[in-house]
């Protein structure tokens, strides 16, 4: 073969695949490429289909009946844990005394946008019951009886709960031993505060800070006596007109698996 | 011979694309390139290289230049060197494999992949060169 021949095949074939290559790079034959792949992933897929059938052709009836019936066992063990999950969430919910089991829904948490374990703190989560099953935008959120947040958004089968810590949260809550009145903030981050206590009221480390109640006349908003959190630290300035105060959740609320909302107090 | 290349390639690229990590249409194309040395096989690489990548969701282009370059190396050694024997196949096809296999983006046993497909290449190049063979004597005769 004469060197300058080849040369000037390779030449041609060459450059005409950089050419190529540059071009898909870019997205020009986006609309071609994607039409050959249409065409052929069917036939992929086949001689995949085939060749695995091929590959499973030596295997024994019983080892295939086997490995079927380990899959289902797995799943099985999966399900009947969820089940041991479900029945303690729901027997230490039921066990409460307020809120009421009869107003209570049980709902799964599917989903927590934006949470990275390790580096951030969930700041709404998504649960798996919406409008048809009765929940209401303004329903309050529970675990046992701690307030866990607030629904915000709702659709047919899901809905979204801003959670206390969000720094979008706000409501009013009293501290237990000494009723001092105050409003709860979230501050993003896992924090929560009680902000606005006015100076002659008493706020004490580790007292519990509780819902004080603002269910309007349609059945909505959070009950009473509902646990906030304890008080973590307390920030008081002679100058200033309030009072705060560090708030510590009694909840994690970023290994919740299960809650219940308050459709009906 | 062009017609059993075809078969040989067509075959290779199925398993490429749907089972294996295995190089199989660029040690076809090497064995091909080192017994026959003929031009037509540079078009073949091309062809057979977007065929791949299509059929593998890659970017079309980049194995047709990786396999119409490393047969150009191939012959451009044969002024140098006696290319069709199983030391030369052995060598171009560990050292174009792990290359492939890099280049795809494969980090996990890619020197043992290469070992299995250099010796892949050493059995398949004994048998077309024999298939070139008796090609070569049934023309001649």
């Amino acid at each position: 073969m004469q060197k300058r021949n080849f040369v000037s095949y390779f030449l041609v074939f060459f450059v005409l695949s950089l050419l190529i290559f540059g071009i898909t790079k870019t997205g020009f034959l986006n609309p071609l490429d994607s039409f050959f792949k249409n065409i052929f992933s069917p036939v992929q897929a086949l001689t995949y289909g085939a060749f695995n059938k091929l590959t499973g052709f030596g295997q024994s009836a019983e080892i295939k009946s086997l490995k079927a019936e380990n899959l289902s066992l797995a799943k099985q063990l999966v399900d009947q844990n969820k089940l041991v999950g479900d029945n303690k969430a729901l027997r230490d919910q039921f066990q409460t005394v307020s809120p009421k089991s009869p107003g209570l829904i049980p709902a799964d948490v599917v989903g927590a946008p934006g949470f990275v374990p390790g580096l951030s703190t969930p700041e709404t989560l998504i649960l798996n019951r919406g409008a048809s099953d009765g929940v209401k935008v303004g329903d309050a959120v529970v675990y046992q009886n701690n307030l866990v947040g607030e629904i915000t958004q709702i659709s047919s089968n899901l809905s979204s709960v801003t959670l206390l810590t969000n720094s979008s949260f706000l409501f009013t809550a009293k501290t237990l031993q000494t009723q001092a009145m105050g409003v709860v903030k979230g501050q993003g981050g896992g924090e929560v505060i009680l902000d606005n206590v006015v100076l002659s009221d008493s706020l004490k480390k580790d007292d519990l800070v509780l819902t004080k109640g603002d269910v309007n006349a349609q059945n909505v908003g959070f009950p009473p006596d509902l646990t906030v959190g304890k008080i973590a630290s307390v920030s008081k300035n002679p100058s200033d007109l309030f009072q705060k105060a560090e708030i510590q959740p009694l909840v994690d609320l970023s290994n919740l698996e299960k809650v219940f909302v308050v459709i009906n107090y | 011979m062009k017609f059993l290349a075809i078969i040989l390639l067509s075959l290779g690229l199925v398993l490429e694309a749907s089972l294996t990590t295995i190089p199989f249409v660029f040690l076809i194309l090497l064995c091909l390139m080192v017994i026959l040395r003929e031009n037509w096989l540079f078009a073949v690489a091309f062809v057979f290289g977007l065929l791949f990548d299509l059929l593998s969701f890659k970017t079309v282009g980049g194995t047709s230049a990786f396999l119409v370059l490393f047969l150009f190396l191939v012959l451009l050694y044969q002024s140098k060197f006696e290319i069709t024997t199983r030391y030369f196949v052995l060598i171009a096809s560990f050292v174009g494999s792990f290359l492939f296999l890099w280049l795809q983006g494969y980090t996990h046993w890619i020197i043992i992949q290469a070992v299995v497909s250099s010796l892949i290449a050493i059995g398949m190049f004994e048998l077309l060169k024999r298939v070139a063979k008796n090609k070569f004597l049934i023309s001649n005769s």
